[in-house]
């Protein structure tokens, strides 16, 4: 298992610096520059001059990535374009923790929710409360989050007054952003549980458990359950690391300070380095979610192993 | 089974009750939520946890539909910073309810008989919010500051054009000693200028203006600027929070030479960028003012609270002349003329915008009795017979019926005026125009690098005078449309020395006539308004058609 973790990490290293390098041309083909261009030209040739040595742009484009590659070797990914003298390290620092809250807030939601309702449309097959289920799930995944966010303000936060409207001062600003969030993960995991679930339960050793005069949420949740979350876990790493990292139309209509928006507003501000800095976040925390599924596969499943060579 | 599901239940509650610890910027005030029988801010959260309660219960809150992205005076340029900085500091001269300057850090200002010295007197007893004394010096580093190579925000043009050496001192060719600005003592501060400039009091309600404490904003070194705390402040208020994402909280000033004047304890300005998310905020309760888009305009202009204005920003299109097709005055009158710029404003903004009659935009400064507007009255006419015969010539002119190509920026606004420009032209040009659609860096790319043809865009007053729309086609850059006439130059830069105001006046009334109606270098289209809601029971919260666009300084609950 250390063996696979090394080699896996040792890979994590490698697709960085792939995703560093491409992303880093890539972005200096850009349109347009990280300055103003109408405030930029009002500048004088001293004060450009002055600015484009700041960020180091008056250096050629390989000898720039060189120093960056070296700077972030260093853990020094920058000062921010658009925040004028913010470090770049600080400027995500600051945005990760409403996105991470709420996307784990609207992961831990959808489980529970997800996991109930499939478990549930799968045990009572072509039930009232199997059709109720698929139809939410339809609604979960059509529905587009943007669209259960303003809804769930209008009537939630605004005419029922229950909740904040919006801004980011107590938890309770974060319900409803979680809420929203989670309708799709929720749609997802009860369809692929039930899917799932609606398959084990035909299988021999349900049969035979059953057989066993074990009772039914016996059989249920020792058997039938245990069986049928694999799928779910390999549909989780995608789901969380969406989640997590934020969502702009969230974001914006709840008044979060999240990532979502930041990755957004750097790109079209042309913020290179704020854009890296983002970039290589997502890479390295998709990369360790993949990786921490694919343990979870072991830990929920024993007979699956993670590194070759080691059965028999 | 159950003992890993209990362990990841536990690890879960772990990371969310650290990350909801050290998330929020508030407090955990629990009347957030509206109920429509509570006060305008009264229910409003504070999200500063310092703010202070003694000075008044209620808070002011506003928004704002960007981050606010530094505070540093040097660097900012932005709205969003100004909306910040004209509430927590303050000029020598400080706008009131009228959008007129008036005395504010300076008591008087006495200028010379050659109108090329301007000697300001400070008033008694000036200090910054940490008690230390405010002086004429700190003026002289403010301003040097703004000069130097280090300012970042475009602005040094706004001093280096009128103080004398500001530019040589910009480019390393002067000492500070040299520049025209003076602590002739604690409390008398002198500037010289260039030239007579009549409007350059009225520039120094400006928040590149604002004096700085060149000891405290040494210390402080990059980290200056960055939080509430690595600031120190001369006006109404003081800020107890700042994050660029989030907004800011200000409290009273106490140590602010007006203080007994200034009525509301505390205020906010809160980052919202989605505009639906704002005025359901403000039906909540948790905004005092809103700007409403089109949208939203109908349902509410009945109501009390809506108020509508037209602000000092102008928009336009820029016509390239070093492109074959736009070169032609023909083709350029034909397609100003054929847009109806009334319809534009009612039909498709309806947000309080006004359709523009040339570039100056309504209301600003002219003489004592008219505005500038007044004055020039409409050279944007809108006539699509003789539009048509000017498209005529125009095609005759250049041999062939050109394809036009529009690039816009790609906010929803632009693109639906863009949308209602391409059918005017085809309704009364009977031509199709393609728009082309680019961010705004890209779009500025294509401008600067004299790639178009034809653009929208738009000018904002950074002052209260015609002059800060007409100096920008002096020099000739393809972002302006390559223009070049001398004509046009002489006018611009005789105005620029004339002591006479009445002849200084009539050169800039006949500098945009040229510009607009006899050499059709822009068309502009609509001087961009706004459309507010303000909670009934906050009076006197202002908002200025240019400059520091919100003042708390005057605002009060009734």
């Amino acid at each position: 298992m250390i063996k696979y973790i090394c080699k896996r990490l040792i890979y994590l290293a490698l697709t960085l610096w792939v995703i560093v390098t491409a992303t880093f041309f890539l972005m200096k083909k850009l349109p347009g520059s990280p300055f103003d261009a109408e405030r930029f030209n009002m500048m004088s040739v001293q004060q450009q001059q002055a600015i484009l040595e700041q960020y180091g742009l008056n250096q050629s484009v390989p000898r720039q990535y060189i120093k960056y590659m070296g700077n972030i070797l260093h853990g020094d990914f920058g000062t921010s374009f658009t925040y004028t003298g913010q470090k770049v390290s600080a400027v995500i620092g600051g945005r990760i923790g409403p996105s991470a809250l709420i996307g784990l807030q609207a992961v831990l939601i959808g489980l529970a929710v997800g996991l109930t309702l499939g478990i549930i449309a799968a045990w009572r097959h072509n039930s009232g409360i199997d059709y109720f289920t698929m139809i939410v799930a339809v609604l979960g995944v059509s529905v587009p989050n943007f669209v259960a966010a303003a809804l769930l303000q209008y009537y939630v936060a605004l005419k029922w007054g229950i909740l904040p409207v919006g801004f980011w001062t107590e938890w309770k600003c974060s319900v409803l952003p979680s809420i929203a969030l989670s309708f799709s993960a929720t749609a997802m995991i009860a369809r692929f549980i039930r899917t799932e679930m609606l398959e084990v339960l035909e299988q021999d050793y349900i049969v035979t458990a059953k057989a066993k005069g074990l009772s039914p949420m016996k059989v249920l949740m020792r058997h039938a359950v245990r069986n049928s979350i694999i799928p779910v876990v390999t549909i989780l790493g995608p789901i969380v690391v969406n989640l997590l990292t934020g969502s702009l139309a969230v974001e914006n209509i709840y008044t979060i300070p999240g990532i979502g928006s930041l990755f957004v507003d750097s790109i079209k501000a042309n913020d290179y380095s704020t854009i890296m800095g983002i970039t290589i976040f997502y890479s390295a925390f998709y990369i360790f979610v993949v990786l921490i599924v694919d343990i979870a596969y072991s830990l929920i499943d024993p007979r699956i192993r993670l590194a070759a060579g080691r059965e028999g | 089974m159950k003992k890993r599901v209990l362990t990841l239940g536990t690890v879960a509650c772990l990371v969310i009750g650290t990350l909801a610890g050290c998330g929020f910027t508030g407090s955990t005030d629990s009347s957030t939520t509206g109920g429509s029988s509570q006060s305008a801010a009264s229910s409003e959260a504070t999200f500063d946890k310092t703010a202070d309660s003694s000075a008044g219960d209620q808070v002011l809150s506003v928004y704002a539909n960007a981050e606010i992205k530094t505070l540093v005076q040097w660097a900012a340029s932005d709205n969003q910073s100004s909306k910040v900085n004209n509430n927590a500091f303050e000029g020598l001269l400080r706008l009131d309810e009228n959008h007129e300057a008036q005395p504010a850090l300076a008591e008087s200002y006495d200028v010379s008989d050659d109108k090329l010295t301007y000697t300001f007197h400070l008033r008694d007893g000036l200090q910054w919010s940490d008690g230390t004394p405010l002086t004429a010096k700190d003026f002289v580093f403010a301003w040097l500051k703004q000069m130097s190579a280090e300012a970042t925000n475009g602005y040094s043009f706004i001093m280096t054009d009128y103080i004398v050496n500001g530019a040589e001192y910009n480019e390393g060719k002067a000492s500070a000693e040299e520049v025209g600005v003076k602590a002739l003592d604690d409390k008398t501060f002198q500037v010289t200028l260039k030239a007579p400039t009549p409007y350059f009091a009225r520039l120094t309600v400006l928040c590149q203006f604002f004096p700085l404490n060149e000891e405290y904003v040494t210390s402080k070194g990059d980290q200056y600027g960055l939080s509430a705390e690595n600031m120190i402040y001369c006006g109404p208020y003081v800020i107890t929070s700042y994050d660029p994402a989030v907004g800011a909280a200000l409290k009273k000033n106490d140590k602010y030479w007006d203080a007994a004047n200034v009525k509301v304890g505390n205020a906010q300005v809160r980052v919202m960028k989605d505009a639906s998310a704002a005025l359901n905020a403000y039906l909540a309760n948790e905004l005092s003012q809103v700007a409403l888009d089109s949208s939203n305009v109908a349902a509410y202009q009945n109501d009390p609270e809506f108020s509508s204005k037209s602000e000092f920003r102008t928009e336009y299109l820029q016509f390239s002349l070093s492109n074959p097709v736009m070169a032609n005055k023909n083709i350029r009158r034909a397609v100003s003329m054929a847009i109806d710029r009334e319809t534009l404003v009612k039909a498709i903004l309806a947000d309080g915008s006004a359709p523009s009659e040339g570039l100056v935009a309504e209301g600003m400064y002219g003489d004592e009795s008219k505005s500038f507007r007044d004055l020039n009255g409409n050279i944007c006419q809108f006539d699509p017979e003789q539009a048509k015969k000017y498209w005529e010539e125009g095609c005759k002119e250049l041999g062939q019926t050109p394809a036009l190509t529009l690039l816009v920026r790609d906010d929803s606004v632009t693109k639906a005026v863009a949308t209602y420009i391409q059918s005017e032209l085809n309704k009364n040009l009977g031509i199709d125009i393609v728009i082309d659609t680019k961010t705004v860096q890209a779009r500025n790319e294509l401008m600067d690098n004299d790639n178009y043809m034809f653009a929208s865009t738009a000018w904002g007053a950074d002052y209260d005078d015609a002059m800060t729309y007409l100096d920008l086609w002096t020099n000739g850059t393809p972002y302006r449309g390559s223009y070049q006439n001398e004509q046009y130059n002489k006018l611009i830069n005789g105005a620029r020395v004339e002591t006479d105001d009445a002849k200084r006046l009539d050169m800039l009334l006949q500098a945009e006539n040229l510009l607009v109606d006899e050499d059709v270098i822009v068309a502009p289209l609509y001087h961009r308004g706004s459309a507010t809601l303000t909670k009934s029971n906050v009076k006197g919260l202002i908002n200025h058609p240019f400059g520091p666009d919100v003042e708390f300084k005057y605002a009060y609950f009734k």
